[in-house]
């Protein structure tokens, strides 16, 4: 519609602008995390196949589930036909933290329409959901800027689905990536964003809570991933302890 | 073409992924939040986070937890780029080097 003017829309409405600028913010700021995606992609499409999933299958999967730990699960048990219910709910815990997230986010998100919240939560995953929180922390702002989360979350999207479906094409080309210490990205990605939300030590002991109940659940039980519900739940419970007396 | 059982379990995973995604927004949607409770969801972030990443801080190879560690002291003064590039090439290394 807009081709047939002869004036684009972003030449002269700085609502527009200012949107496509947060956009390409978000898409630059999704850079450094999308590099730490495209390995792990690559092995999640070469094990799927590797476990008798088609190649077609693969991007369907990641494109439409859009969460790298289920997918992980959900390959470490696939098996032909597939256990339908049990992939279905190690899905659902793996990523039961996003109901947890969901709810941290809904307070910056109360400036935008409930049907455009409920379509951008679709593209929520750890990394895009923290970069978004952190950005608005970073403003004092309490609403999020949709345009920059969308941003982020365009430039991950794209990049773990295509991967993904190339790591099923190339498959058995693809050695141990590991070895080379590209699992260390998302570790290095996380402690930047703990950096960016550190508040002081009194404020962050539910942070140690969490850390050594996960590690402890982890050491338990190193299969699933029990530790990170574990973990949360034990940071939040001791938030709720150490939480400052009503009414202050 | 992929199979209907493989399409009905995508299906099913994906659902179950997207409603954990939106539940716990609607399950606060128009809620006024107690200070208590502010508190504690001011404090997610950094439990899950920390949450997830947890396992590495309990790796028993040294050539993880020496990287993990430079990992960290760049993370307290770098950005994300150069400290993803840092966290890899430093684990890689010790990785090679330890014979990890």
């Amino acid at each position: 519609m807009e081709a047939t003017h002869p004036t684009t829309v972003s030449d002269c409405d700085p609502a527009q602008r200012a949107t496509t600028r947060e956009l390409c913010r978000g898409l630059w700021a999704s850079v450094p995390v999308l590099l730490g995606f495209i390995p792990f992609a690559l092995v999640l499409g070469a094990q799927a196949t590797q476990k008798g999933m088609s190649a077609v299958a693969v991007p369907v999967m990641t494109g439409l589930n859009f969460g790298g730990g289920s997918e992980f699960t959900a390959i470490r048990l696939w098996s032909s036909p597939p256990h339908l219910l049990l992939i279905a709910s190690m899905s659902l815990l793996v990523n039961s933290r996003h109901l947890l997230m969901g709810a941290a986010l809904e307070p910056y998100l109360r400036h935008v329409p409930q049907g455009r919240a409920l379509a951008s939560l679709f593209f929520m995953c750890d990394e895009s959901w923290a970069m978004a929180l952190a950005d608005a922390k970073r403003r004092a702002s309490i609403n999020l800027s949709m345009a920059y989360f969308m941003g982020v979350s365009i430039g991950l999207y794209l990049t773990w689905v295509v991967f993904t479906a190339m790591g099923a094409m190339l498959g058995p080309l693809i050695g141990d990536l590991e070895r080379y210490g590209f699992d260390m990205a998302f570790t290095a990605v996380f402690l930047v964003l703990l950096r960016g939300m550190w508040r002081g030590r009194v404020a962050c002991r539910p942070w140690f809570v969490s850390l050594v109940v996960a590690a402890l659940t982890y050491c338990l039980m190193p299969t699933g991933a029990w530790y990170v519900a574990a973990g949360a739940l034990a940071g939040l419970c001791s938030a709720a302890l150490m939480a400052p007396k009503e009414g202050k | 073409m992929p199979d209907l059982a493989t399409l009905g379990t995508i299906a099913l995973m994906a659902s179950g992924t997207y409603l954990t995604r939106i539940l716990g927004y609607l399950a606060l949607r128009n809620r006024t939040l107690s200070p208590r409770m502010r508190h504690v969801l001011d404090s997610v972030p950094g439990c899950v986070l920390i949450s997830v990443i947890a396992p590495a801080f309990v790796s028993d190879r040294p050539a993880d937890l020496f990287g993990l560690a430079i990992t960290m002291l760049a993370a307290t003064r770098l950005s994300i780029l150069p400290t993803v590039v840092i966290g890899i090439v430093a684990t890689g290394l010790l990785r090679h080097v330890f014979g990890g």
